[in-house]
């Protein structure tokens, strides 16, 4: 047979409309399909700076993202979901009226005995709305109550941390797609051009938890120029930002120079577009050179907001000073910041360890957020602070009077925003008095992730990209929905 | 309890109270010699499991005691005690003791030959120790029940029980052929499995044209894309399984073509008409992946180790990046040293939760899920590692240096001469022009800086050669770190 007669046959109705469509997805397959270095190269001299042709999809309220990663699963139970009830059960096994057969991990699935515990803490009413919060451990949070709104009732179906994790930042639990950041890279490009549109901090100083995975950061199947870039707080703030010992700045620019008049001699002579586009990006990466370098040093801060951040804010590489950072990064128009927070996964020694990693995050991440409003930049800013899932109710190991672990739970567990669009000092969603079980208003993590899209013009069901037959996007194939209640 | 050493089960055996203990075997399944550098540790299994109770009186002796020893220790009768008593009023278990007890200290053969028997043991464990680990899986004998798990979740299995097969599009497996991965691999090369070829021809000319005739050549399905060339790539499919899928040929055939030999010059209107060239009108011009993009660099500056095969080496990368993402901030970067700085990218070691820097950033994968095709980006980062990454400014200092050694006895030929290496022609006098206004300005710069000199040339564990002047390899450097970096270089054409 002819094989272009087949071609034309094998070309079915669905195909033929997604040729014609001048559309996102269109556009995103012609990406996808062979012609990845080719688009790069005329979006990266475009005019648009990286933006994808139709975006925003609407009025966006929010510019950019913080998000304040916990990694590990912090304790929705001690910091924020308050219920007296546990007083009265606590060392009493967990009812199965509550369980109800639900899975547990294999770490504790073997025990015995499942005695609840309630917090080892002091709770009080804080905000106008007078909401709970862990007054010993979480003072600073409390003093922000009026700006963040709280939601009690994240949830996912995953309860180890792998899975979690890709789960919450790139909407599946299987490995190999985009994270939220390389998503906005994707779709919003960056308004500034000298940094990078998706930027991640790992915090140091502290004792190193469970892994992390630099497919997290990761740009899956979309273009690798819009993974995470990391900042760091040792070495080199950019992996190889520094120029060779002995080679100065003038050198450096003199060798540029030379190199642009001859990529350009070859440009004309190839024909080939992408060499124009080399030139660009070594402009860029020279421009990096002296931005970064600015951007990271923080000799210019006041004495006033060191001591807002708390005193871990001149160490680098803690989380105090990469909220600073963040904070900076804001202010040049990065749109997307992520900040890793390990340690969070206390399946032993909880009520020492909770208090540990509070001290090194709830002065700075209050900070941030009052530091940002006094500078006009919480209205168009969305911060996010939370982890991948919560702890169980019950104990994981003995309980002793002062001491026991949480196992890891997804049922439910506590995060909160702030900013952007997101309604202030408000409290969303309802669970059970064992904080086990959601009662009312769900946010499923994709809902979560779905609504932050909307605050910043996004429409996640538009949003896709083609792949492998499927509409690919952020918030999943199971459906997300835009939580209205968190909006203002 | 005591141990032979032999890895096996029954090598050990445990006491209690003098009393050879009857135990189950679960498992004995290790492969390998039990000697290991690691500590021993009693009552626990790793720092954090620890045993809840009390351990009184550990001794370890450096052999296996046998059964009378063991007993011997655990009924605490030292032998003094049962000389005491009259030798007919002694049991037969203390004659026993006492026996092996005269054999054991003082019966010199015995003892030789206990002593051989250990030296015997430890030789057969050595030689018996495999000379390197490959890690495979095999087929449980007896192989567990498999049933379509609800939404993917490994805890929701439905009834619905599956059974080893092919998808029914394709053709059937051989009735003959075993219901496991040797049937599939049989069927997988029949002569008549439509896709294995296609497949594998599709890969060769992607790794060759830059883009493959089925631009996804992951998937040939219904979501995949059409072939650019359909009857093209049937043939050389067809070639290919006939020659018995020789791979050398169907390259050799490839890169032998006209189409391939084209130049990939042309006018911008054409580059315009076809960006992806997928009309073969002109020769392939695409970036050099990240792998290659090292070794070209390794090459060109005469630092490349061709030694092939052995374990996995760690060259250069930027301290603390295992640190910051591994569970506890273990295992920990060691970097090697000499040699293995050199080698291929191929055997760069690669830890997938952070895998080495220099590559990723040249869109290298992760290698936690099969890629088979990747991005081909032009990055600001990708221009940061090229132009300061310790790998390549070393590379630089020995391009550097061949250029003085082995370049002639003018400037001009030692430029023309690392031009050449890297982009495999002459340069024009124009870009000669450029390359030597870069060289004399640095000549000068260092000429000043004599101490700047110095420290680039100490970027990098090698040596510089001191019989030549540092001023002039400086110089040179800079001049080799700008070929590194220009697109010609980067790129293949």
């Amino acid at each position: 047979m002819n094989p272009f007669e087949e071609y034309q046959r094998q070309l079915t109705r669905r195909q033929l409309l997604s040729r014609s469509r001048g559309c996102l997805g269109a556009a995103a397959l012609a990406s996808l399909l062979g012609d990845v270095p080719k688009l790069s190269a005329a979006s990266q001299t475009g005019s648009e700076q990286g933006r994808l042709q139709g975006l925003p999809h609407f009025a966006p309220k929010a510019k950019r993202v913080i998000y304040l990663f916990m990694a590990g699963g912090p304790s929705h139970i001690d910091l924020f979901d308050y219920k007296p009830v546990l007083k009265e059960i606590h060392g009493k096994e967990l009812p199965e009226s509550v369980r109800k057969g639900q899975r547990l991990t294999g770490m504790t699935s073997g025990q015995k005995s499942f005695p609840c515990v309630a917090p080892m803490f002091n709770f009080k009413r804080y905000g106008e709305r007078g909401t709970w919060i862990n007054s010993d451990i979480l003072p600073h949070t409390a003093s922000i109550a009026d700006d963040i709104a709280i939601i009690r009732t994240m949830n996912t179906e995953a309860i180890n941390h792998d899975p979690a994790i890709t789960y919450i930042n790139t909407g599946t639990q299987q490995l190999g797609r985009p994270s939220f950041g390389a998503w906005l890279s994707y779709g919003l490009g960056s308004p500034n051009k000298d940094l990078p549109a998706y930027v991640v901090m790992i915090s140091v100083g502290n004792a190193p938890g469970q892994a992390l995975y630099s497919r997290l950061w990761s740009s899956g199947n979309l273009p690798s120029r819009h993974q995470g870039v990391q900042f760091r707080s040792a070495g080199d703030p950019v992996l190889f930002l520094t120029d060779p010992k002995g080679l100065d700045r003038g050198l450096r620019r003199k060798m540029l120079d030379g190199l642009a008049k001859l990529n350009a001699e070859k440009a004309q002579l190839s024909g080939d577009p992408e060499i124009e586009a080399r030139i660009s990006q070594y402009e860029m990466a020279y421009r990096m050179q002296t931005s970064v370098p600015g951007l990271m040093d923080l000799s210019g801060e006041t004495q006033a907001t060191f001591e807002m951040y708390g005193p871990d804010s001149q160490k680098k590489g803690t989380f105090a000073a990469n909220c600073i950072l963040a904070r900076r990064m804001a202010e040049r128009g990065v749109p997307f910041i992520q900040l890793f927070q390990r340690g969070w996964d206390q399946h032993g020694s909880l009520p020492t360890a909770i208090r540990n990693n509070c001290n090194k995050v709830d002065q700075p991440a209050a900070a941030l957020v009052k530091d940002l409003k006094q500078r006009g930049l919480l209205d168009d800013t969305v911060v996010i602070f939370g982890g991948e899932f919560g702890r169980t109710i019950y104990s994981q190991g003995t309980l002793t009077k002062d001491n026991h672990g949480r196992d890891h739970h997804g049922r439910c567990f506590s995060t909160w925003v702030a900013g952007g669009g997101f309604k202030p000092g408000i409290d969303y969603g309802e669970t059970d008095d064992h904080c086990y079980n959601i009662v009312k208003d769900p946010v499923h993590i994709n809902d979560l992730n779905a609504s932050v899209l909307h605050c910043l013009g996004i429409d996640h069901n538009r949003f896709t990209v083609k792949y492998q037959g499927l509409d690919l996007k952020l918030t999943g194939v199971d459906g997300a929905n835009v939580v209205k209640g968190l909006l203002s | 309890m005591t141990y032979d050493g032999s890895s096996k089960a029954k090598g050990v055996k445990i006491y209690v109270d003098g009393q050879l203990w009857d135990w189950n075997i679960e498992q004995d399944r290790l492969s390998e010699s039990i000697r290991t550098p690691k500590t021993l540790l009693i009552g626990s299994r790793h720092p954090s499991s620890r045993l809840l109770g009390t351990v009184d009186e550990v001794a370890v002796f450096s052999r296996a005691l046998s059964l009378s020893e063991v007993e011997t220790l655990s009924k605490q009768l030292p032998i003094t005690a049962i000389l005491a008593v009259a030798p007919e009023k002694r049991t037969a278990e203390q004659q026993q003791q006492l026996r092996t007890y005269y054999l054991e200290q003082e019966d010199a053969e015995y003892i030789a030959l206990i002593k051989q028997k250990q030296e015997l043991k430890a030789e057969e464990t050595e030689l018996l120790k495999p000379l390197t680990t490959v890690m495979m899986m095999s087929d449980m004998a007896k192989p567990r029940d498999t049933f379509i798990l609800a939404r993917g979740a490994y805890d929701a299995p439905t009834e619905h029980k599956v059974q080893p097969g092919t998808p029914a599009i394709l053709p059937p497996m051989p009735k003959e052929a075993p219901q496991n991965r040797l049937g599939l691999a049989q069927w997988l090369f029949q002569s008549d499995h439509p896709l294995t070829a296609r497949v594998a021809v599709n890969r060769y000319w992607q790794m060759l044209f830059g883009t493959g005739f089925v631009t996804t050549p992951e998937d040939f399905g219904s979501q995949g894309a059409f072939p650019s060339h359909p009857q093209l790539l049937d043939w050389l499919a067809v070639d290919f399984r006939e020659s018995g899928w020789d791979v050398k040929r169907l390259l050799k055939q490839i890169v032998m073509s006209a189409t391939y030999r084209q130049t990939s010059d042309a006018s911008r209107e054409t580059y315009l008409q076809d960006p992806s060239n997928r009309l073969l009108a002109r020769g392939a011009r695409f970036r050099l992946q990240g792998e290659f993009v090292r070794d070209s660099a390794l090459e060109v500056s005469g630092l490349l180790n061709t030694k092939m095969g052995g374990p996995g080496v760690k060259p250069y990368q930027p301290p603390g990046l295992w640190k910051e993402v591994g569970l506890g901030g273990n295992p920990v970067f060691v970097q090697d040293h000499g040699e293995k700085l050199y080698r291929r990218s191929l055997y760069t070691y690669w830890k997938r939760s952070a895998p080495p820097p220099s590559m990723q950033i040249f869109d290298a994968p992760t290698r936690e899920k099969c890629t088979i095709r990747r991005p081909r980006t032009n990055t600001p980062l990708q221009a940061l590692v090229t132009m300061n990454d310790v790998q390549y400014v070393e590379a630089a200092r020995h391009l550097a240096e061949r250029m003085l050694k082995e370049g002639g006895s003018t400037k001009e030929e030692q430029v023309a001469y690392a031009f050449l290496l890297a982009t495999g022609r002459e340069p024009r006098s124009s870009e000669r022009e450029v390359l030597l206004e870069l060289y004399d300005q640095s000549l000068k710069h260092y000429q000043a800086n004599a101490k700047a000199a110095e420290e680039l040339m100490s970027v990098g564990e090698s040596p510089r050669d001191k019989k030549l002047n540092v001023t002039e390899q400086a110089a040179w450097t800079v001049v080799a770190n700008m070929i590194f970096n220009l697109d010609e270089t980067l790129t293949r054409e």
